[in-house]
């Protein structure tokens, strides 16, 4: 999982059935250099893509902190009830899972003690 | 596995059901430079099992890993796809063709 910033939504006309019903959300993940620039040894480049595509069922919006989760707890997290015998199959990797309220990092001063 | 210190933690009320009860922590990568770990610059967001506070180097696992952490056999249900499941004393690594014990306090 990671924790990132809501940028933009994916408006789609074309897609695979399993995929209508479901809002995706551009989201920017937080980098060290965004939460605690002063844990940075040296300048490190941004490793993971800028914009993840993200399937949201709890309503989040631009300007809002999530966390998403990938793989198969992203399919979990879009379905509402859980048949018996049967796995999540939406073709899905990224979902949100919680819109954040607030988050705390460590700060400079604790790091110095 | 990846190999992080726990930086911070994150709060949500609107969350997915399943993740109800769990305590989200960001873990900053560490990747070995020379003498030292180091952050690689990428932040991840795991579910704590341990206790891990801010400043512990701990080791999160992915996956149905992860999954297995919160759960029993059936764990295909399971939301989480990154688990804080082990606090690091200490790493181990070769120097100059010796091994070299590395205390994390």
């Amino acid at each position: 999982m990671f924790m990132g910033k809501v940028v933009g939504t994916v408006w789609s006309t074309v897609k695979w059935e399993g995929l209508h019903g479901l809002k995706f959300l551009v989201v920017r993940p937080y980098h060290l250099a965004d939460l605690a620039p002063h844990l940075l040894v040296r300048p490190t480049p941004y490793t993971m893509y800028d914009g993840v595509v993200a399937a949201d069922v709890l309503g989040a919006g631009p300007g809002e902190d999530v966390i998403v989760a990938y793989g198969h707890s992203a399919r979990v997290a879009v379905e509402p009830e859980l048949p018996d015998g049967k796995l999540p199959s939406r073709p899905i990797d990224a979902a949100v899972v919680a819109i954040v309220d607030h988050f705390h990092v460590e700060s400079a001063a604790q790091d110095e003690e | 596995m990846m190999l992080g210190r726990v930086i911070g933690e994150v709060w949500a009320t609107r969350k997915n059901p399943r993740i109800e009860g769990r305590k989200a922590l960001l873990v900053a990568a560490l990747a070995q430079d020379g003498d030292r770990r180091t952050p690689t610059g990428e932040v991840v967001v795991a579910f704590d099992s341990v206790g891990a506070r801010i400043g512990h180097v701990v080791t999160v696992t992915w996956g149905s890993g992860a999954r297995a952490v919160f759960s029993g056999p059936d764990n295909r249900w399971v939301l989480v796809d990154a688990a804080v499941a082990r606090i690091v004393d200490a790493v181990s690594v070769e120097r100059d063709g010796k091994e070299v014990e590395e205390r994390e306090d």
